[in-house]
């Protein structure tokens, strides 16, 4: 056991990637152009892409929806609306979901798969790039 | 309840649960799942681990990370991989909106000193709104602040949890029912949690014998206030306890009259009523964090009415957390009774009530009483991967062992403890 646990450590540092934030655009909470939701502050955000509250101010349903894991945008995301890095995101997570209390958020592969969920959804909520608005979605005030 | 009617109960709800998905109309589905456009997966996988290796300055016996483990860094090991190592693999299945299963299995050294896997917990969860659910079946058993995650070293800041808080109570499964109710107030949303049920947990006791903590009539309580970057909770929990296996000393006391029955009813554990209490609070913004945890344990008898407590707090730098931890665990117990008044007895029964006297000397010595003082650094050096670094220093009170398994004759009580631990945390 000893002797494969030292030999473990060895390929582990080697495959060694620095964990980094890619400077990009700016990234914005956006729901769907049919969406009413008023203003949200970007802690109310987050609690809801956290699982702290599951619905708006106004009380209809909150559907979070993550971008990929490792993607710069929901690195973006967190950091700017949770001040979270993406360990201390997964590490959130791996404490409800290994405790079997929940899952995180469903996420999507890209934007634009991203942007057609939410416009069609009044309920869901997401964030993309700022460049990447157009008329389906608008930008949580 | 055994291992096994969990088990079985456990597959014959999954497949009830399963056989009634299959029934669903799909234009039922509730609204929140049909507005994603694929359905989540039934099943999903997902596990997490961790390889460590441990250095005791002690030789003369084995720290362990938890009383339930029997040998470990020190005596038997100079390094030694079982004081933190695990693996561990869950199942989540989701059959509809309102029902879902879980069942994770953990392979860590154990009271036997094998690896074999066993079932951390499995249940089935029932949600009656987003915010209001049961689980019937294996749940953790969440006494302190973060019992259900002491073994997801991924989670927590420090390579290993404070043992002066969290070896009050090893028992960390409850099988039985566990509802979970939450509601916003104010800015924050306050989570309460009730959980009754019992447990059945092996302890290795002296090298070569097995003793089992029998936990009935548990019963959980915990309030959970989150706001922000700050959360607070408070707990109360009890059970009644039986603790088998160390009968044998014990009952020999009941061979020396009125006197040494009072000692043997003094130390019994069967059926006994143990109380818990707990208050924790963690602060945690972007780049720092603290937390402190005050847990109390009024279970009398050789295990002890304890306290223990500790306070934590680190800052974030480029992928590296360095952490400092400052923890205590006092006793209000005798740890080192009169026992038998061996003159008063006839000198040919002199040597054995000596013997049984030592003995329970040795026993009481076991509950932790010690401050310790830690240092050390989390690095995220990849994603889902953490490499940990963490020095300990432990002064032992007089009465105290420094460590509790693997004593070699003569092993003193107090003194130091000195601590080396590496160790890689993931998640996948």
């Amino acid at each position: 056991m000893t002797l494969t646990i030292r030999t473990a450590f060895i390929p582990i540092l080697l495959s060694v990637t620095l964990v980094h934030g890619a400077a990009a655009g700016e990234v914005v909470a956006v729901v769907s152009a049919k969406s009413h939701i008023g203003p949200l502050s970007k802690s109310q955000v987050a609690d809801i892409f956290l699982g702290r509250v599951n619905r708006f101010p106004d009380g209809g349903i909150a559907i979070p929806i993550d971008q990929r894991e490792g993607s710069d945008a929901r690195n973006l995301f967190y950091e700017d609306y949770a001040g979270k890095s993406p360990a201390q995101i997964k590490a959130f997570w791996s404490k409800i979901v290994f405790t079997g209390r929940g899952q995180p958020p469903k996420s999507v592969a890209n934007e634009g798969e991203l942007k057609k969920l939410i416009a069609a959804n009044p309920a869901a909520i997401g964030y993309i790039d700022a460049a990447q608005v157009d008329a389906t979605v608008r930008v949580v005030p | 309840m055994t291992f096994q009617t969990v088990a079985v109960l456990i597959a014959a709800l999954l497949s009830a649960a399963a056989n009634a998905q299959s029934d669903v109309d799909p234009g039922t589905v509730r609204a929140d799942q049909s507005l994603i456009a694929s359905p989540p997966p039934m099943f999903t996988f997902g596990g997490f681990g961790t390889f460590g290796e441990v250095h005791s300055s002690r030789h003369d016996g084995d720290y362990t990370s938890t009383s339930l483990k029997p040998n470990g860094a020190g005596y038997s090991h100079n390094w030694s991989s079982d004081v933190d190592s695990l693996i561990a693999g869950q199942i989540t299945a989701n059959f509809s909106s309102q029902w879902s299963a879980v069942v994770q299995v953990v392979s860590e050294q154990d009271y036997e000193n094998s690896y074999r896997p066993s079932l951390e917990w499995a249940n089935v969860k029932y949600k009656f709104d987003a915010d209001f659910d049961v689980r019937i079946g294996r749940t953790p058993l969440d006494t302190v602040m973060s019992n259900e995650t002491r073994k997801l070293g991924y989670a927590n800041p420090w390579v290993r949890p404070p043992l002066e808080v969290y070896d009050l109570v090893p028992v960390i499964r409850n099988d039985g029912l566990d509802l979970s109710y939450r509601h916003l107030v104010g800015p924050g949303t306050n989570t309460l949690h009730l959980a009754v049920g019992r447990s059945d947990s092996d302890l290795p006791l002296l090298p070569g014998t097995v003793g089992v903590i029998h936990g009935r009539k548990q019963l959980i309580l915990t309030e959970l206030y989150e706001q922000g970057f700050a959360s607070a909770r408070v707990n109360y929990s009890r059970a009644n306890v039986t603790i088998n296996g160390l009968e044998p000393p014990f009952d020999t006391f009941n061979a020396f009259g009125p006197a040494g029955a009072a000692i043997a009813a003094n130390y019994s554990f069967d059926n006994h009523v143990v109380n818990i209490y707990a208050v924790g609070a963690s602060y945690d913004p972007e780049n720092w964090f603290v937390m402190a945890e005050w847990g109390h344990i009024q279970a009398g008898s050789f295990t002890g009415n304890n306290t223990g407590w500790y306070v934590s707090g680190g800052y974030r730098i480029h992928g590296f957390t360095p952490y400092l931890t400052y923890a205590a665990a006092t006793t209000s117990t005798t740890t080192q009774p009169a026992g038998l008044n061996v003159a008063a007895l006839p000198p040919s029964l002199a040597p054995a009530a000596t013997a049984l006297n030592a003995e329970l000397d040795f026993q009481l010595a076991s509950i932790r009483a010690q401050h310790t003082i830690s240092a050390g650094t989390r690095w995220d050096f990849a994603r889902n991967v953490a490499l940990k670094f963490q020095l300990d220093h432990t002064r032992v009170d007089a009465g105290a062992h420094a460590v509790n398994q693997d004593l070699q004759p003569g092993f003193p009580t107090g003194g130091t403890l000195n601590l080396i631990s590496v160790s890689i945390d993931f998640v996948f």
